[in-house]
């Protein structure tokens, strides 16, 4: 109880002066800040990179906030860091749960501070529901680009044989996403192409590795396609295959766009990959953040489609790693919605 | 050790239990091919069982495994050529790794015995800390491994049967040698059963203990090499879910958390029912769900047959 009444007097007390000190100064003061689960992996340690960098392009002190897989923690944190810039804050948040949305977006409106969600949130909370605080939700397609990849692993294998699939966690959304959309691509075949057997492996290498070994005894040469809901674990699988002297012989796909699954990519090793984008997604986050918060944009008059929206996820295979490779990643900080890819779409 | 009764065969049973349900359900299980990779998949946590099963026969636990690995397999990575670090030791990269593993071990040893913390809070201390560096030391990336001849350590064959099969099968003897041909395996023993009359009979406790710790240390590092050479890369998350197949193993081996109940050997047999048990689901197309549930009970009934009550004055 002790605690709640400090936290409401210490978000009043961040109103007051956030409305106080509010146009004149108000952009000289701001944090940028971005909060997700954790530094050890590829796609969050270039997430916090992307925001760096747009910090570093407006002159603004720059925070990260990491979860550890704690939604306690998360939420603590960005509150602290609520209260100690008074609100004065733009954070850039991959919550670690959807419903973690909620309480950052309530934390943010009552203090006035300003938030961009990635990925998380439950379906019925909205940007344009709590303007202007909450500025946006950005997202990647899961049932789509799973789709696309899908029909890139059918390719490679001449269009018909039995595939294995493994899957991650169980409950996450993004599992449950990318599996849809491999089972959607399968049933577009008319039953030419068959999934063996799905097994989750929790997003985990070492465990794609065992259940892929113990595929190659259950369907032997049977298995002509792997599909993997991510590149760690499709390199699991890989590495399984490299031990019984497979590799390349049997196409492997995965999703998020790591260097290693890249560079098997090139090798001939992995049929492909989609690569997200998450030097935008910190940037241009944190940069749509702060042109809401500085009124460089008015946000609450954007269209919805502007406000929910999918990043683009590229779909990577060897007939384009190339030009992949040698494209020009650089973005305009200004230019918000130059990669979107429409409204977000719940199923 | 006369006296060998049934109890101490129930791990080898269940061993053969399990293999024989699942040969009925998949005929493939009991297939050449299928048994070289149940023992691929054993040989990284045999490694580390090797290690673990002197520290929990001392009554202590280490739950650094997953740190120390993924640390050591950094360093592995960062040493034999790959695309971060300019280095290029190739094989010579394991001694080293083993060396770093050890120091961390000793680490472990002596914060637990000189300043008294319990073996629980400091392994789980220093777990946290090796993964907090190898995340720091790469910022989230991995170091991706280019030499081929150093992944033969567990991808290259020697008499037909993979190269991480022979080093795991040299770590059980080196461990067995330890347990029953010196005295460090015996004070172990001495100490699990009974620190206070071990150290009445002059077995220097203090002593034993820090040389278990970095022998555990030790066999980590060894896994963590073998982990960057089976998957070509290390980075900080290599070793996620290694600590509970490492302890779950020696337990179902029958080992006793209590100390002084056990031996390596034991744990062999512990790895390979856990592995096998894996395995198998698969094999016998378990739906995902239930397989944890499975899992769980099996792993329960497995200790509690293999576990003799006789020796256990106090469970805890």
């Amino acid at each position: 109880m002790g605690k709640l009444i400090r936290n409401t007097v210490m978000v009043s007390v961040a109103a007051m002066l956030s409305t106080g000190i509010n146009s004149a100064t108000f952009a000289d003061d701001l944090t940028l800040a971005i909060s997700m689960r954790s530094l050890s992996n590829p796609y969050h340690a270039t997430f916090a990179r992307g925001g760096e960098e747009f910090a570093k392009s407006v002159g603004l002190p720059f925070e990260v906030l990491v979860t550890e897989g704690n939604s306690e923690k998360g939420l603590a944190d960005i509150r602290a860091l609520i209260s100690r810039t008074n609100g004065n804050v733009c954070i850039n948040v991959d919550p670690n749960d959807s419903p973690d949305a909620a309480t950052i977006v309530d934390e943010a409106k009552a203090a006035g501070a300003y938030v961009v969600t990635q990925w998380n949130k439950p379906d019925d909370l909205h940007p344009w529901d709590h303007d202007p605080n909450y500025v946006a939700h950005m997202s990647f397609s899961g049932v789509g680009t799973s789709k696309e990849i899908t029909n890139a692993l059918i390719d490679a294998m001449g269009g018909e044989g039995g595939i294995v699939a493994i899957g991650g966690i169980l409950s996450n959304v993004p599992a449950i996403e990318r599996k849809l959309g491999m089972e959607m691509a399968v049933a577009d075949t008319g039953g030419k192409v068959e999934i063996l057997d799905f097994q989750p492996a929790d997003w985990n290498e070492t465990k794609a590795f065992e259940i892929m070994q113990a595929w190659l005894t259950r369907y032997g040469d049977d298995i002509k396609g792997v599909w993997a809901a991510n590149d760690s674990m499709g390199i699991g699988a890989l590495e399984a295959l490299r031990q019984e002297g497979k590799a390349g012989s049997v196409p492997v796909v995965g999703i998020d766009g790591t260097e290693a699954a890249l560079s098997a990519v090139e090798a001939g090793e992995m049929a492909g990959t989609v690569a997200w984008d998450p030097t935008w997604t910190g940037g241009m986050g944190l940069s749509l953040c702060h042109a809401a918060a500085t009124g460089a944009i008015d946000i609450a008059a954007e269209p919805h489609a502007h406000r929910e929206f999918y990043g683009t996820g590229i779909v990577v295979t060897p007939a384009n790693i190339a030009e992949f490779r040698s494209r020009d990643a650089s973005f305009d900080y200004n230019d918000y919605w130059a990669k979107s890819t429409g409204q977000i779409q719940y199923q | 050790m006369a006296s060998i009764n049934l109890r101490a065969l129930a791990p080898i049973g269940v061993f053969f239990l399990l293999c024989f349900v699942i040969a009925v359900f998949s005929p493939n299980f009991l297939s050449v091919s299928n048994a070289i990779r149940i023992l691929n998949a054993s040989a990284i946590p045999v490694v580390l069982v090797m290690g673990a099963t002197f520290v929990i026969l001392m009554g202590s636990i280490d739950l650094s495994v997953e740190g120390i690995v993924a640390l050591c397999a950094v360093v592995t990575a960062s040493l034999v050529l790959n695309d971060t670090t300019g280095a290029n030791l190739g094989l010579w990269a394991v001694p080293f790794a083993v060396l770093a593993g050890g120091l961390i071990g000793a680490v472990n040893g002596a914060t637990h015995v000189y300043l008294k913390v319990p073996s629980f809070m400091v392994t789980l201390g220093i777990g946290f800390v090796c993964l907090g560096i190898a995340t720091a030391a790469l910022g989230g990336f991995p170091v991706r491994i280019s030499d081929r001849g150093f992944r033969a350590l567990t991808l290259g064959r020697s008499l037909g049967l993979p190269n991480g099969i022979w080093v795991a099968a040299a770590s059980v003897f080196v461990a067995l040698i330890i347990q029953e041909r010196t005295r460090l395996g015996r004070y172990v023993y001495a100490i699990g059963t009974d620190e206070i009359t071990a150290r009445q009979s002059g077995v220097p406790v203090e002593r034993t203990r820090v040389l278990v710790f970095v022998l555990a240390g030790l066999f980590s590092g060894l896994a963590g090499a073998m982990a960057a050479a089976q998957l070509g890369q290390g980075h900080a998350l290599i070793a996620s879910g290694r600590l509970f197949t490492t302890i779950t193993a020696v337990v179902v081996g029958g080992t006793a958390l209590s100390g002084g109940v056990g031996s390596v050997l034991n744990s062999v047999v512990g790895v390979l029912i856990v592995v096998v048990l894996t395995n198998g689901m698969v094999l016998m197309g378990v739906p995902p769900f239930v397989q944890q549930g499975v899992q769980g009970f099996l792993i329960i009934v497995a200790v509690s047959l293999a576990l003799d009550r006789r020796q256990l004055e106090v469970v805890k």
